[in-house]
């Protein structure tokens, strides 16, 4: 068990690219700690530094009491699980599993106690005499997660462990990969880019964009209080909706101003982006919730915004809807690179800039304009020039 | 999709390929016709060999590819160092077979042997080290390939018999200062060959190994050596038939005749020197392809792997 500790950790490529800038991240032990972000942004680079297979530019990374920047992967005692798995195809899934240990000259018997105790927790009792080619995709996975927790590393890393399993296997293994990590109780510092598992699986949470660390806190914070744009647009689903708005300051009162909407902002909201106040005037980046959005008829007391109905997905428990309204949104060039990975194309201004979360049953007509009102104690306020939250 | 995942999907596939039952020869009988053609072709000069050592008639244009009437004497004489009757009795003791056949397997034997262990530690730093000179290197051993050795003889000769002088356990007239030059000639191209292959293997194994906590080393034995048997056991049957085969250069440097190899050897036979002993030659060349047939045997299950898995990588 140990703490892992990342001090202004750089990586520039041989090419020049700069994969990692000034990243100071510390893992609790025995922590989850997620490190989540569009793909390209250095995650792997970063977990390869922990893991010692890449040299670290410039700063330290310790693990415990040493600063490893200069061991070798084996002797930081460290576990990972890769994305492909990188199980060794001519050894059969007891072998795999032991490779480690018989690497440390560990007694027989006890190799064959820990591959035995590893092989039950992992459900792989009857695959034990299998070559990786003759198992499927979540039995290797879990032959990679086999390898990694009989050694009993100080740290685990694992980098997308999931992402080449189906999407209903992926959802029952970040479940257990969560449970097995919580049992075991073993610092833990996996990388994802899908924020869904980063959210569900990590005690922390480390957003990186481009090489730069952006957030670490825990998932519920990150969604509540994101530091800044990107971490606003790329935490949550549906993404946050971003809109230009004009901040107008009159005594006590706030409005910020939509398009040709005004809302005037809850006290409540006041409170958290305290910088908003003294903004009178500026043009800021207002961000609202999906959640925070309501059916005008279901809270007459909210100020409202007028949308056309562009798309409208039932989701059996609620409704996404998908509103064009008048105003200038904002799309952070994350969120914009996190679609264009997602394969989504279009004119941005034909899209709708607006998604709501509706109750369901919603008789909404595709085209028809309709109120919708707004809570706005959930408002989100950013700097539109550098995106920080003006809190 | 990993390529562990490929394999497995390529796999069923093959399996298709041999449906439940089609009428023979239905559609695609000229690829018999070809595939016979091709046997044929290749099977043609054994035939013929194989019937001249049975043949007591010891030329080759008075007997048919069907002897008519079958005898071991060719074999008797060659393993007896007393060729038939056309030698005379004085040629008859020089001619030490036993000899050329044990410096044939030890020759081409420890070629093979010794070229596929160095070539694979060569492939590996190639493979899956970045060093200064690395390209250059690849790039010299790739050029001194396209001259064939035997360009080089004059110089190989002089070469080894200088270091002769010094060395004289490696100079001239020796089978290892024999087997040196073969490494020479075969290391690069067998390097060439298995770096290739050791591409293909997925750097995250070695990684995931080095995190398991295996030394460079360790990698290599563990890992990449078991991953590359196939294609070390073509390369290195490769390599030791080319030897087998090899001639210009060992009759340049071994001298005494107990020493030749077995194509130096067996080269008198239908040289002037014994006069034209076709049936006596065929005889030991019968014998001498023995080996290699036998190595096939035992490596034809790597061999088929070998040649294909390149394909689906490790
Ligand atoms: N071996 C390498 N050499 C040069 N650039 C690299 C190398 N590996 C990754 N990169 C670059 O570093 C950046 C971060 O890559 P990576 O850490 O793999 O991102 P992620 O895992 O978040 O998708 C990318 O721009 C990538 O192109
Ligand atoms: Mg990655």
């Amino acid at each position: 068990m140990a703490d892992v500790q990342l001090k202004e950790v750089d990586k520039i490529y041989e090419g020049g690219v700069h994969a990692v800038q000034d990243l100071s991240l510390y893992v609790k032990d025995g922590e989850f700690l997620v490190l989540v972000g569009p793909s390209g942004c250095g995650k792997t680079t970063a977990l390869r530094m922990v893991a010692g297979l890449e040299a670290i530019t410039d700063g330290t990374i310790s693990i415990g009491e040493r600063v490893v920047n200069n061991l070798s992967p084996k002797d930081r005692d460290i576990a990972m699980v890769f994305q492909n798995y990188a199980l060794y195809p001519h050894l059969s899934v007891s072998d795999n599993i032991a490779f480690g240990l018989r690497l440390r000259k560990m007694p027989k018997q006890d190799v064959n106690q820990r591959i035995a105790w590893a092989a039950k927790l992992l459900d792989l009792t009857p695959y034990l005499a299998r070559k990786p080619r003759e198992l499927s995709g979540g039995q290797r996975q879990r032959v990679a997660m086999g390898r990694a927790i009989v050694r009993e590393p100080q740290v685990f890393l694992m980098d997308e462990p999931l992402s080449n399993l189906d999407a209903k296997l992926r959802v029952q293994m970040r479940a257990e990969i969560a449970k097995l990590q919580h049992d075991l109780g073993t610092t833990t510092i996996y990388v994802t880019h899908d924020q869904v598992e980063a959210m569900t699986m990590g005690d922390r949470v480390a957003v990186m964009s481009m090489g730069v660390l952006q957030q670490v806190d825990h998932p519920q914070h990150l969604y509540d209080e994101p530091a800044n744009l990107f971490v606003a647009g790329f935490i949550g689903t549906p993404p946050m909706n971003l809109f230009e708005g004009t901040v107008q300051v009159a005594g006590d009162d706030v409005t910020v101003t939509l398009g040709r909407a005004t809302l005037p902002v809850a006290p409540a909201c006041l409170q958290r982006y305290a910088r908003v106040r003294g903004l009178d005037g500026r043009v800021v980046v207002v961000g609202i919730r999906s959640e925070d959005l309501h059916p005008a008829s279901a809270r007459p007391d909210n100020p409202t915004v007028e949308g056309s109905v562009e798309l409208v997905e039932a989701l059996g428990s609620g409704l996404m809807a998908y509103f064009r309204i008048d105003a200038e949104s904002v799309r952070p060039a994350a969120v914009e690179a996190v679609e264009e990975a997602a394969g989504a194309e279009g004119i941005v201004a034909a899209r709708p800039n607006l998604i709501a979360h509706f109750p369901p049953r919603l008789d909404l007509r595709l085209g028809e304009t309709v109120p919708i009102a707004v809570d706005t104690a959930g408002l989100h306020f950013f700097d539109r020039e550098t995106g920080a939250a003006l809190r | 999709m990993t390529t562990l995942e490929q394999a497995e999907a390529a796999a069923p596939r093959v399996a298709e390929a041999t449906p439940g039952r089609r009428p023979l020869l239905a559609g695609n009988w000229w690829r018999y016709l070809v595939s016979l053609a091709a046997m044929a072709f290749a099977l043609f000069p054994i035939l013929y060999v194989v019937s001249a050592a049975f043949n007591p008639v010891d030329s080759l244009s008075g007997s048919g590819l069907i002897p008519d009437t079958v005898t071991l004497d060719n074999f008797r004489a060659i393993l007896s160092g007393a060729p038939g009757e056309a030698g005379s009795s004085e040629a008859a003791l020089d001619i030490p077979y036993k000899n050329w056949y044990v410096n044939m397997i030890f020759v081409s034997g420890a070629t093979a042997v010794l070229s596929v262990f160095f070539g694979a530690l060569a492939a590996y730093a190639f493979a899956r080290y970045r060093f200064r000179g690395r390209r250059m290197g690849m790039m010299t051993l790739l050029l001194i390939q396209m001259f064939p050795t035997f360009l080089a003889v004059v110089a190989i000769y002089l070469i080894v018999l200088r270091v002769g002088r010094v060395f004289p356990a490696i100079g001239l007239d020796t089978l290892s200062g024999l087997i040196l030059v073969y490494l020479g000639g075969v290391l690069g191209v067998n390097t060439w060959l298995m770096k290739g292959f050791m591409d293909s293997i997925p750097d995250s194994l070695d990684e995931s190994a080095r995190v398991d906590g295996a030394t460079p080393s360790q990698v290599f034995w563990a890992i990449i050596l078991p991953l590359a048997t196939p294609v070390l056991a073509v390369i290195g049957l490769l390599s030791y038939i080319g030897t087998i085969n090899e001639f210009i250069i060992a009759s340049v440097l071994l001298d005494t005749t107990d020493k030749f190899t077995m194509s130096v050897g067996l080269y008198g036979f239908i040289n002037d020197k014994y006069a034209q002993q076709w049936g006596t030659f065929c005889a030991g060349v019968v014998l001498a392809a023995i080996p290699v047939v036998v190595l096939f045997f035992f490596l034809q299950r790597y061999i088929a792997e070998g040649l294909t898995r390149g394909a689906v990588k490790g």
